[in-house]
C-alpha cells in the first residue's frame, strides 16, 4: 500500500536530498571526462551545457607566407581548426587590451600594419612594407565555444598514457590475489572448523589477533625476505607472484574468518554421514562443502577482488613502477600529481579505473552485500 | 675560482668543444641481449618519455631491455626499496644528499675506476663532479658512486618579452629594480609573480630554491656554506632575514597569482602557465632551467618566452651569485648491463638527444653544441661567465631528512602562515634529531 | 613483459596451488585406501596438508613482521644499534606524533559517528519507498571505488583558484556565487581534516547503510504495523522501536568503521600527503620509515602504536560477537 501522506513525501524528499549530495561528486567527474580538454581547466563541469567564453592567444603566420597584392604585402591565415564551432566576439593586438576590437574593426599595429579578422577566425594582415620576421605578431581573441563533448579523452587515455596497460596489470594482480587466498583459506577454514588437532584454538586466536596488524608494519620485513629469496634463487624481488603472496598474506585473516563463520553454519550431520560412508576429508571438501559454499565464495571473491583492485600501497611497494608492472591506482596517483594542466587525462583515467569495480558492484550487488553483512547481523 | 664555477662554466661553454675521448656519432655497446636494466627516478611526464627514448638508443645498440619508472613520492619510495634491497638497477637521485644517504646504507655500488676515468676525461672540471658524487659507504669509506646526468642553472626568471613590451617593462638588473618593477606591475593592474610549490610528496622544494638564491644575495658565500653544513644553525637571524625576503614575494597577495594561499597548492609544473594565458595571470616566474619542458605546447624559446638573471642587491656588494644543481645516476648492483648503461650515459649521444629536446644542460665536453634546442640555452653560458659566486643547491646537499624532508615541509608551512621563527626552529630541530 | 607471458604466469600461479592441494590429498587418499583405511597417520598428515600453506603465509606475512617490528623499535634508524627505549621516548615528546594522534582521534570520533548515523537514517528512509533500492545503490557506490579514485573525484570539489580566476572546484563555485571569497580548503588548519573526513564519510556511509538495511529486515513487521495502526508517528516508531532493536547492530557497525578508520592512510596520502597538519599516524609512520633516509626505529614505534590502538576495539568487538553467539 503506497502512502502519500505528508511524512511519506517528506521522507522521500529527504532521501532525494541525500541521494543528490552523494552522487554529485561522481557525476561531476563523469561529465568532466567527456568534456573538451580545453574547457576542462578553465570552467567547472556545471557550465558544460552552456557556451563558454574562451580567451586565446595566437601567433599569426610569418614572412614566409606573405603574398603581394597591389601595393600591399598580405598574410592570410586562420586561427581555428575547421568545425571548431567557435565564434569570435572580440579581439585585441596587445596583451593589455585583449578585447579592444570587435569583428569587422581594423586593428592597427605600432608599425602601421593592419589586421582584420572574421568571426570564424580567418584573418588578413596587411602591410605596406615587406614582412621580415619569421613569426607573426600575436592576436588575442575572445570567442564563444559551444558545449562540446567528446570521447577523445578516453581514446587518448586508453591507448596512450599507459592506462590501458595498467588496467591489464591490475587484472593480473587482482585475479590471482583473490583466487589464491580463496583456495588456501578454504582448506584452512575447513580444518579449523571440522578437524581436530593440537593447537587448533590457539591458531584460531592467532588468526583473529592478526586482524589487528596494520599493513604498513609488514612492508619492509616482507620486502627484505623477498629480496633474500630473490638473491638465492636468482629472481627479481619485485614481481607479480610477490604481490599475490603479499595480498594473500594481508587477506588471510579476514578471508579465513569469514569462511569459517560460513562453514560453522552448515549442518554437521551431513558431514558425519559422509564420514560414516568412508569419505575422506578431501572427498567431503570437494563433493559436499564446495558446492554448498558457492554463494559464500562469490561474496568473498568480490570483497577481496575489489580490495586488491583498489589497493594502492601494496602495489606501490611490491611492484616496480614501470609501465609493465604499474597498477591503475598507482598510475592514477602519478597522474594526480603531475597532470594538473591535463585534467582530461586525470578525469578519464580515474573513470577507467572505476569501471571494473562499478561493474562488479552493479552486476553482483547481492553477493557483495551478503559478504559484508556476514557476521555483522544475527540470523 | 670556486670549483663549481669551473664545473658550470665548462658545462655550457665547453659543449661547443669536442675534446673528448669519444669519436662522437653513435654509441655502440657490447651484446647484452636478454638482459634487462631497470631505472627508477623522480621524473614523470614529459621527462620520463624522453628518458625512455634515451633508453631506446641503448636498447638498439646492445639488445638489452630498458625500463624506466617514475614517481613523485620518489624520495620515500626509493628508501623502501633500498632498505629492502630491492631497488631498481639504476636510481636517479635528484639530490646528492639523498645519494649520500643511499650510499651510507650500503645501497650503492662503487662505479669503478674506468667510469671514474670517463668522468675525468669527458666532463669539464671532471674532478669537481667526482668530488660531488663521492660518498662514504656503510663502512665509512669514500666511494665514487654516481655520475651526473642532466644539470641545471637555477637563478633565472622567466618572462614573456611580448608582454613586457606591451606594458613598457624593462628587464631589471638589480634586485631593487626587480622589486620596483613588481610594484609597478601591481599598480598597473597586472600580477607580477607565479609561484607554485606543489610536487606530490616533494611539495615545497621550489621554495627552497628561492631561499638559496636569496641567501646568496643577502649574505656572503661562507655564510651559505655554513648554512649547508649546519655549522650555522638554521634558526640563525641571517636565515630568518632571508626567509622574510622570500615572504615579501610569496606572502604578498598582490604579488602572486592566486594570492599567497595558492602558492603551496599550485603544482610547480602548472605555475608557469600563467605567463602564457590571456589575460596573462602573471608576468614573471623564478625557476630553474629545466622548466621549459612544462611550458604549454607550441611556445618557442626566444619568441614566446625568455629569461633573465635573478638579480642581486646592488647595495649589498655581493656580486652576481648563481645557483645550480644536477641529477645523479647511481647503480645498486654491478651487473654488466647496469654498469654498461652508466658507460652509455657517459657517451655524448644521450646528452645530445636530450639537449635537442630542451631543458637539458651538461658538462660533457664531447657534445655537439649545435644540438642545443635554442639560443636561449646558449645564453645560459653568459650568465655563468658573468657569475662571481657559484653554489650548488643547498637542500640537495643537506642530508635527506632535511633537504628532502623538513626543509620542504617547513617552507610549505611558512607560506601557509607559520612564522619564520617557528619554521626555522622546526627545521633546526630535525637537524638536531639526526646528529 | 608481454601480455602472453603475463597470462601464462597468472595461470601458472593459480595452478600451482590447485595442484598442491589436489595431488597431495589424492595421494594421501589412495595411500590410505591401499592400506585399507588403517593408515595411522592419515588424520595428522591430512591436517598438515590442509593448513600448511595458510600457516606458512600466516607466519611469514603476519607473525614475523610483528616480531621484527617490535625488535626494530628498540634499534636505531638503520636497525643496527640497540638503543633501548630511545625511540619510545622520542615519540612521546615529538609534537608531530601528538598532532597525529589528535588527528586520528578526530577521525575516530567523527567518521564512524556520522557514517553510522547517516547509514541508519537513510536505511530507514529507503526502507519503504519504491525507489529505495536505487537510492541505496547510489549511496553505496562510493564503496566500490579506490581511495585514490575518490581522491580524484573530490579534487574537483575542493579545487582552489585565485579570487580573480574562474573556479572549477564545486565548493568554491558555490561559495563564490554567494559572494564569498574562494578558499584553499585542504590547507585550512583543522578544517582541512574535516574536509578529508567528508570523503571517508561519503564512502563509509554506504557500508553502514547496507548492513542496517539487512538488519531492518529482521525486525518483526507486526510490531511496527501495530504501532502504526495505533497512530504512532514515524519518528516515534523510529526512536522507540527501531533504534533499541538495532542497538547491537549500531555498535557493531560503529566499531567496524572505527577499525577501518584507525588504519586510514590512502586518502590523506593521495590528497595532501599529510601536509598542512592533516597527517595521521599511518602517514607519519610511512614518512619516518621511508622519507629522507628512513628511520626504522621510529617508524616501528609508530606501527606498534597503530596496532595497539586497534587491539582494544577489536577485542571488544569479538567479545560482543562471542556474547551474541552464546545467547
Amino acid at each position: 500500500m503506497r502512502q502519500f501522506s505528508l511524512t511519506s513525501i517528506l521522507s522521500q524528499l529527504l532521501l532525494l536530498f541525500f541521494v543528490i549530495i552523494w552522487i554529485i561528486p561522481t557525476f561531476g567527474l563523469f561529465i568532466s571526462s567527456l568534456r573538451d580538454k580545453e574547457l576542462l581547466s578553465i570552467s567547472g563541469w556545471w557550465t558544460s551545457l552552456t557556451t563558454t567564453e574562451i580567451n586565446e592567444i595566437h601567433r599569426m603566420l610569418g614572412m614566409e607566407y606573405q603574398i603581394q597584392e597591389n601595393n600591399y604585402y598580405i598574410i592570410k591565415g586562420s586561427i581555428f581548426e575547421d568545425n571548431s564551432g567557435k565564434k569570435i566576439t572580440s579581439f585585441g593586438i596587445t596583451s593589455k587590451k585583449i578585447n579592444e576590437f570587435s569583428i569587422g574593426d581594423i586593428a592597427i599595429f605600432k608599425d602601421n600594419s593592419e589586421v582584420t579578422i572574421d568571426e570564424n577566425g580567418n584573418y588578413v594582415w596587411k602591410s605596406k612594407t615587406k614582412f621580415t620576421k619569421k613569426k607573426g605578431k600575436r592576436l588575442f581573441t575572445t570567442s564563444l565555444s559551444p558545449p562540446s563533448f567528446t570521447f577523445d579523452n578516453y581514446k587518448e587515455v586508453l591507448f596512450k598514457e599507459g592506462i590501458g596497460r595498467a588496467f591489464v596489470n591490475t587484472l593480473a594482480v587482482a585475479l590471482p590475489s583473490t583466487l589464491i587466498p580463496l583456495i588456501i583459506c578454504s582448506f584452512f577454514a575447513y580444518a579449523l572448523t571440522w578437524m581436530k588437532f593440537f593447537g587448533r584454538d590457539t591458531l584460531l586466536a592467532l588468526i583473529i589477533a592478526s586482524l589487528v596488524v596494520p599493513l604498513q608494519m609488514s612492508l619492509i620485513p616482507i620486502l627484505t625476505i623477498y629480496n633474500d629469496f630473490g638473491a638465492v634463487f636468482g629472481v627479481a624481488a619485485k614481481s607479480y607472484p610477490g604481490v599475490w603472496m603479499a595480498h594473500t598474506g594481508f587477506g588471510l585473516a579476514s578471508t579465513t574468518f569469514l569462511l569459517r563463520n560460513f562453514l560453522k553454519s552448515l549442518p554437521n550431520e551431513m558431514m558425519e554421514a559422509a564420514k560414516v560412508d568412508g569419505a575422506s576429508h578431501y572427498d567431503i571438501f570437494l563433493k559436499i562443502i564446495l558446492p554448498l559454499s558457492i554463494p559464500a565464495f562469490a561474496s568473498i571473491f568480490i570483497l577481496q577482488f575489489l580490495w586488491c583492485w583498489n589497493d594502492l600501497l601494496v602495489g606501490l611497494v611490491f611492484l616496480d613502477q614501470v609501465p609493465s608492472e604499474i597498477i591503475l591506482t598507482a598510475k592514477l596517483k602519478e597522474l594526480l600529481g603531475s597532470r594538473g594542466e591535463n585534467w582530461e587525462i586525470l578525469t578519464t583515467g580515474a573513470f577507467v579505473s572505476m569501471t571494473v569495480p562499478l561493474f562488479i558492484f552493479f552486476a553482483l550487488q547481492r553477493y557483495f552485500i551478503r559478504g559484508l553483512v556476514a557476521g555483522s547481523v544475527k540470523g | 675560482m670556486n670549483k663549481f664555477i669551473k664545473i658550470l662554466l665548462a658545462t655550457i661553454t665547453s659543449s661547443f668543444l669536442s675534446f673528448s675521448a669519444f669519436a662522437g656519432g653513435h654509441y655502440t655497446g657490447p651484446d647484452l641481449s636478454g638482459q634487462k636494466v631497470v631505472m627508477f627516478g623522480p621524473w614523470l611526464s614529459p621527462e620520463q618519455e624522453i628518458m625512455r627514448e634515451v633508453g631506446a638508443i641503448f636498447e638498439k645498440a646492445t639488445g638489452a631491455t630498458f625500463e624506466y619508472g617514475g614517481s613523485d613520492s620518489f624520495e620515500q619510495q626509493v628508501m623502501i626499496d633500498l632498505k629492502a634491497g630491492s631497488a631498481a638497477d639504476l636510481v636517479v637521485f635528484p639530490q646528492p644528499g639523498l645519494a649520500a644517504n643511499a650510499a651510507a646504507m650500503g645501497g650503492l655500488v662503487p662505479l669503478g675506476d674506468d667510469i671514474e676515468q670517463m668522468v675525468l676525461d669527458n666532463y669539464a672540471a671532471g674532478q669537481s663532479w667526482i668530488d660531488l658524487s663521492t660518498y662514504a659507504d656503510e663502512n665509512g669509506k669514500d666511494q665514487f658512486n654516481a655520475i651526473f646526468f642532466r644539470t641545471n642553472v637555477k637563478s633565472l626568471v622567466w618572462y614573456s618579452p611580448d608582454n613586457f613590451e606591451d606594458n613598457g617593462y624593462e628587464v631589471p638588473s638589480t634586485m631593487e629594480d626587480l622589486i620596483a618593477l613588481s610594484d609597478q606591475m601591481v599598480a598597473d593592474g597586472n600580477t607580477p609573480w607565479c609561484i607554485g610549490l606543489g610536487s606530490g610528496a616533494a611539495t615545497g622544494w621550489p621554495a627552497t630554491d628561492w631561499m638559496e638564491d636569496i641567501m646568496l644575495r643577502t649574505h656572503t658565500p661562507d655564510v651559505y656554506d655554513m648554512w649547508v653544513s649546519n655549522e650555522m644553525p638554521f634558526n640563525d637571524p641571517r636565515v630568518l632575514e632571508a626567509m622574510d625576503v622570500f615572504g615579501s614575494f610569496a606572502l604578498n597577495d598582490d604579488y602572486v597569482n592566486g594570492g599567497s594561499k595558492a602558492v603551496a597548492t599550485t603544482d610547480f609544473r602548472d605555475a608557469p602557465n600563467g605567463l602564457f594565458t590571456s589575460p596573462a595571470e602573471c608576468m614573471m616566474h623564478r625557476q630553474a632551467s629545466f622548466i621549459p619542458a612544462f611550458f604549454p605546447e607550441g611556445v618557442e624559446a626566444g619568441v614566446d618566452y625568455d629569461f633573465f638573471y635573478f638579480p642581486a642587491f646592488s647595495t649589498k656588494d655581493l656580486g652576481t651569485p648563481v645557483l645550480g644543481a644536477g641529477t645523479l645516476v647511481g647503480a645498486t648492483n654491478d651487473n654488466p648491463a647496469t654498469l654498461e648503461f652508466i658507460r652509455f650515459l657517459m657517451h655524448p649521444e644521450p646528452h645530445e638527444y636530450w639537449m635537442a629536446k630542451g631543458g637539458f644542460l651538461t658538462p660533457h665536453k664531447g657534445v655537439d653544441g649545435s644540438k642545443y634546442a635554442s639560443d636561449t640555452f646558449r645564453k645560459l653560458g653568459e650568465i655563468l661567465t658573468g657569475a662571481t659566486t657559484f653554489r650548488f643547491d643547498a637542500s640537495d646537499l643537506m642530508p635527506g631528512a632535511i633537504g628532502a624532508g623538513s626543509f620542504w615541509t617547513g617552507m610549505v608551512d611558512y607560506t601557509n602562515g607559520k612564522s619564520a621563527k617557528e619554521v626555522a626552529d622546526g627545521i633546526q630541530a630535525s637537524w638536531d634529531a639526526i646528529k | 613483459m608481454s601480455l602472453l607471458n603475463l597470462s601464462f604466469i597468472v595461470l601458472l600461479g593459480i595452478l600451482i596451488f590447485v595442484s598442491y592441494f589436489h595431488f597431495s590429498n589424492s595421494f594421501l587418499d589412495s595411500y590410505n585406501r591401499k592400506s585399507n583405511g588403517r593408515f595411522k597417520f592419515e588424520n595428522s598428515i591430512r591436517v598438515v596438508i590442509f593448513i600448511l600453506p595458510a600457516f606458512i603465509v600466516l607466519f611469514i606475512f603476519i607473525l614475523y613482521p610483528v616480531f621484527e617490528t617490535v625488535r626494530l623499535s628498540f634499534y636505531d634508524k638503520f636497525g643496527r644499534e640497540f638503543v633501548g627505549l630511545y625511540n619510545y621516548k622520542w615519540a612521546i615528546d615529538d609534537p608531530e606524533f601528538r598532532r597525529s594522534i589528535l588527528n586520528n582521534l578526530g577521525w575516530l570520533l567523527i567518521v564512524p559517528t556520522f557514517s553510522t548515523f547517516f547509514g541508519l537514517v537513510i536505511a530507514n528512509l529507503a526502507d519503504r519507498i519504491w525507489w529505495g533500492s536505487i537510492a541505496k545503490s547510489i549511496i553505496f557506490m562510493p564503496m566500490a571505488i579506490s581511495f585514490v579514485g575518490a581522491g580524484v573525484i573530490w579534487k574537483f570539489v575542493y579545487e582552489y583558484r585565485g579570487p580573480e580566476n574562474t573556479q572549477i572546484g564545486l565548493l568554491n563555485a558555490v561559495i563564490v556565487s554567494f559572494g564569498y571569497e574562494p578558499q584553499a580548503w585542504l590547507t585550512i588548519p583543522i578544517w582541512n581534516n574535516v574536509f578529508l573526513m567528508a570523503i571517508m564519510i561519503w564512502i563509509q556511509t554506504g557500508l553502514a547503510l547496507v548492513i542496517f538495511s539487512a538488519a531492518l529486515r529482521s525486525i518483526p513487521k507486526e510490531m511496527i504495523e501495530a504501532s502504526r495502526i495505533d497512530g504512532a508517528s514515524e519518528l516515534k516508531i523510529f526512536f522507540s522501536i527501531i533504534v533499541p532493536y538495532l542497538e547491537q547492530t549500531i555498535l557493531v557497525i560503529w566499531t567496524l568503521i572505527t577499525i577501518i578508520v584507525l588504519r586510514i592512510f590512502d586518502i590523506i596520502f593521495a590528497m595532501t600527503n599529510g601536509e598542512w597538519q592533516t597527517g595521521v599516524l599511518a602517514n607519519l609512520m610511512y614518512d619516518w620509515m621511508f622519507r629522507g633516509g628512513g628511520d626504522s626505529g621510529r617508524g616501528s614505534v609508530l606501527a606498534i602504536v597503530i596496532m595497539l590502538g586497534v587491539i582494544p576495539i577489536l577485542l571488544w568487538n569479538l567479545y560482543k560477537h562471542k556474547q551474541e553467539q552464546n545467547i
